[in-house]
């Protein structure tokens, strides 16, 4: 009966939240999708196009993810739509029966393409294949999510840069955004099966965005993303958009905020009240020979890693540094630096690494939520990342704050 | 039937190779394909004939050691030193004496045993020869050289189960003077006496080293000397040979102190035609890099040797069977099926041709791994069936059908290949660009294409 309270149903998704931090605004919750149960707050690590960076999907398995990222826009190019219809969706074509999340296609509309411009129908621009001129509407996104049949999908907002200083046109990208997810939501076809997010925008107007949010919520989308972050805005401002949006977001819904992946941001974020995340950067930085680590990030091409025969990270469960009577490959730093850039397994190891180094965690955040240990877990976060207090960024400082958190205390 | 060479007086320094039949079993003076069996401590043993799986900087191409270990069955595996030596200090001597630092620097399965040689195969000619000390080696950070007391003391201290002593090869011409191959032949010798007094009996005994010795790519007669001094006076310290060109197999058979050794051979076959050829002159491991090379290439190996069963059907076989299919082709954006029917590899069994064709476009590391654990199988399945075939006296009859089933050569690759390094090639004047641009400015100039 009490824990009728904790839940909350939709068709294709069920949200059951387990714990709250007594101190900050972090939570911790289960939440069940079509292709089985994930445990929030939850990193989501991006196979942009339906694979992750050269791991096999047991690889990725073994990182513990569940939930993974491919992208609207790539899949939409390659293999296609009709491919997509043909193999039987994502799933089926990359052989993953664990959860996929989709993007609109939007995003990467405006970050890849210079010449795209946006009107009340959608997304207009030249085609990288042919340059012909093409067009994508709320409806052709879900169209295409749909062909993918990812067990999250997002609607298409119309994104802008944070810090662009036109507050009319910041106004007509949110207002269109709020048409927009009408138009979504009319056009899925799959609302059993799929779970179509909604996206919070509003620039860093705290007041559009509070009114955003209200419209959003009204819609009853099964979860809400907060959007248009990480595009350079200052990670003062970014706070408190996040914190001024969960405020105001309902309990029992999941909250996703879109394109976050450093490990301060996800413990910073998390307080503030966010469950779920996806960046490209812990798998992009692999490849450049960077490993996330908790003292901070290693570049492995440094030539003081040339002779370092420990682990990639010392302690780590990853099964790049585990070592080989416990099932791992005991991977040295030497042997990554070795073939960092020049074999694709030296990316291989580290993408390994870094996704398990994320979940982890997510997983370490999940625990000490739950067993309200929290707050001494964020000191202890930030405490092996810096060396000395004073190296604290400020920004996190003061958003920790304002959720009693003194990480100078 | 089975004549071990136990006789040998140093059995230190031997691996256990234990022949089998050998067939024709009455005309033993002729070459014919031979079973064994190789047998490495610690190490998995290996059925032979069969292939040595060709590393780069230390790993099988595009696998993780994990997936080498999960998805593949190759018998072992050949690493260059040249990979490991482009600073002055090699991390790889610095590793920390374990009981295999080779196997350690590079955490590769433990199970597998390792092969090690001076330089890669095929390798990259240098452009200065060989001098009587010092041997020319390739390395990421371009060319340097290698002497006889360096290499003997870094393989001591890497300890791979199998070492290849220095050869001089054709380093510049493909085509060298008789002057010049006299020297070769001579330049060998003295390296492999002067290799086997710093790695001796002892050295070897206590590393767990098997030395192997190469055979030059040069006719019989200009090297006779050599190989006669291997057989009388070094067969007992070496374990096996490196045929560089198995041309020279028939004259081998001469040397009867060296006919029991087991013989890799590194006359680098491009087809599975290549590959029975060799098995039918006795080679007993056959270093595959037409694998790596096919993979990147986007092809998916697509043959078998024929039962008894197809044998028996001859004159009456269908339309010419394509060693590999190119999954890059578009006739399999859709298709659900694996890469070749019924095979149990990792990729056919949980992916399908529509993904590696997609991955293959969208050019994602994933579809060449795939296609490295499909065609490492399947070589392992090819030579399986060869030895069975060895055993049951079918062997030239499954050849001579698979001769006349199978086309000649691979398919072209149409798909994309991984970006290649500076290790892997020497650029010359004029050539072409092996890799496209990454990125480039739109033709309006106003923006650049990133990768998300």
């Amino acid at each position: 009966m009490v824990m009728a309270f904790n839940v909350y149903e939709s068709p294709a998704l069920k949200f059951e939240l387990v714990a709250k931090c007594n101190t900050t605004r972090a939570r911790a919750s289960n939440l069940t999708l079509p292709h089985g149960p994930v445990q929030l707050p939850l990193f989501m690590p991006v196979a942009t196009q339906a694979s992750l960076k050269g791991l096999t999907y047991e690889q990725l398995e073994q990182t513990s993810c569940r939930l993974c990222l491919n992208n609207t826009y790539h899949l939409g190019l390659k293999p296609g739509q009709e491919t997509l219809d043909a193999v039987g969706g994502a799933h089926k074509l990359q052989g993953w029966d664990h959860n996929i999340l989709t993007d609109s296609g939007g995003f990467q509309m405006v970050s890849l393409l210079e010449l795209a411009t946006i009107t009340e129908e959608g997304v207009r621009f030249l085609s990288p294949h042919d340059g012909s001129p093409m067009l994508l509407t709320p409806e052709h996104s879900m169209s295409l999510q749909n062909s993918i049949g990812s067990d999250i999908m997002m609607q298409l907002d119309d994104v802008l840069v944070t810090t662009s200083p036109d507050a009319a046109r910041m106004r007509l990208a949110m207002e269109r955004s709020v048409r927009w997810l009408d138009r979504c939501i009319a056009a899925h076809k799959k609302p059993e099966t799929q779970n179509l997010f909604c996206i919070i925008q509003g620039g860093l107007d705290l007041e559009m965005r509070k009114e955003c949010c209200e419209e959003m919520v009204k819609r009853d989308t099964p979860g809400i993303a907060i959007g248009g972050l990480s595009g350079g805005e200052a990670k003062d401002d970014f706070c408190r958009v996040v914190e001024t949006c969960t405020a105001l977001l309902p309990d029992l819904k999941p909250r996703y905020v879109m394109g976050i992946g450093f490990p301060e941001d996800l413990v910073v974020s998390v307080a503030l009240g966010a469950d779920m995340f996806d960046c490209v950067w812990p798998t992009r930085t692999a490849r450049f020979g960077a490993a996330v680590t908790r003292h901070g990030v290693l570049n492995m091409r440094n030539a003081r890693f040339a002779h370092d025969f420990g682990p990639v990270e010392t302690g780590c469960g990853c099964n790049c540094c585990l070592s080989v009577e416990k099932g791992g490959m005991a991977v040295t730093r030497a042997f990554v630096h070795h073939n960092s850039a020049k074999e694709t397994v030296g990316a291989h190891l580290l993408t390994i690494h870094n996704v398990y180094y994320q979940l982890n965690l997510m997983r370490q955040i999940r625990e000490s939520i739950i067993s309200q240990r929290f707050p001494d877990f964020i000191k202890e976060f930030f405490g092996n990342l810096y060396e000395d207090k004073k190296d604290y960024p400020t920004w996190a400082v003061d958003a920790l704050r304002r959720v009693n958190v003194d990480l100078m205390k | 039937m089975s004549n071990s060479n136990d006789s040998a007086p140093n059995g230190a320094s031997k691996p256990t190779f234990t022949i089998g039949t050998t067939l024709p079993s009455d005309a033993t003076d002729e070459l014919c394909p031979r079973l064994g069996t190789l047998q490495l401590p610690g190490r998995r043993t290996i059925e032979t004939p069969n292939f040595t799986a060709v590393t780069s900087r230390g790993v099988i191409p595009h696998l993780t050691p994990e997936v080498v270990s999960k998805y593949t069955s190759f018998s072992s595996a050949y690493i260059a030193l040249e990979d490991f030596l482009e600073k002055k200090d090699h991390a790889i001597l610095k590793m920390p004496t374990t009981d295999r630092p080779l196997h350690a620097f590079t955490s590769f399965p433990a199970h597998i045993p390792t092969i090690v040689a001076a330089r890669r195969c095929p390798s990259v000619l240098a452009p200065a020869g060989n001098t009587a000390k010092n041997i020319s080696i390739f390395t990421s950070t371009g060319f340097s050289t290698i002497t006889v007391p360096k290499f003997a003391a870094t393989v001591a201290h890497i300890r791979p189960d199998i070492v290849i002593a220095l050869a001089d090869l054709l380093h510049i011409s493909l085509d060298p003077s008789l002057k010049k191959k006299i020297r070769m032949a001579d330049r060998t010798e003295s390296w492999m006496d002067e290799f086997l007094e710093l790695v001796n009996a002892d050295v070897r005994e206590s590393a767990g080293i098997k030395v192997f010795a190469p055979i030059l790519p040069i006719d019989h007669t200009t090297q006779w000397a050599y190989i006669n001094h291997l057989n009388e006076d070094l067969s007992g310290d070496l374990a096996g040979l490196a045929i560089y060109d198995v041309n020279i197999l028939p004259d081998l058979q001469l040397y009867k102190n060296l006919t029991s050794l087991p013989k890799l051979s590194l006359d680098l076959p491009k087809t599975p035609h290549d590959v029975l050829r060799q098995v039918a002159l006795g080679v007993d491991l056959v270093l595959a890099s037409f694998v790596n090379v096919i993979s990147d290439a986007g092809i998916a190996f697509s043959f078998t040797l024929p039962t008894d069963g197809d044998i028996s059907m001859d004159g009456d076989i269908g339309a010419i069977m394509p060693l590999g299919i190119d999954m890059s082709e578009t006739a399999h954006a859709t298709s659900l099926e694996p890469l070749l029917a019924d095979c149990a590899c990792y990729t056919c069994t949980k992916h399908h041709r529509a993904y590696v064709n997609h991955l293959l476009h969208a050019k994602e590391m994933l579809g060449w791994n795939l296609l490295q654990i499909h065609n490492h199988h399947v070589l392992s399945v090819f030579f399986s069936s060869i030895r069975a075939a060895i055993g049951r006296g079918t062997f030239e009859a499954a050849r001579e059908a698979f001769g006349r089933a199978w086309d000649v050569d691979f398919p072209q690759g149409m798909g994309e290949r991984p970006r290649a390094r500076g290790y892997h090639f020497k650029s010359e004047v004029s050539q072409e660009k092996y890799n496209k641009p990454g990125w480039k400015g739109l033709e309006s100039g106003q923006g650049v294409m990133a990768d998300v």
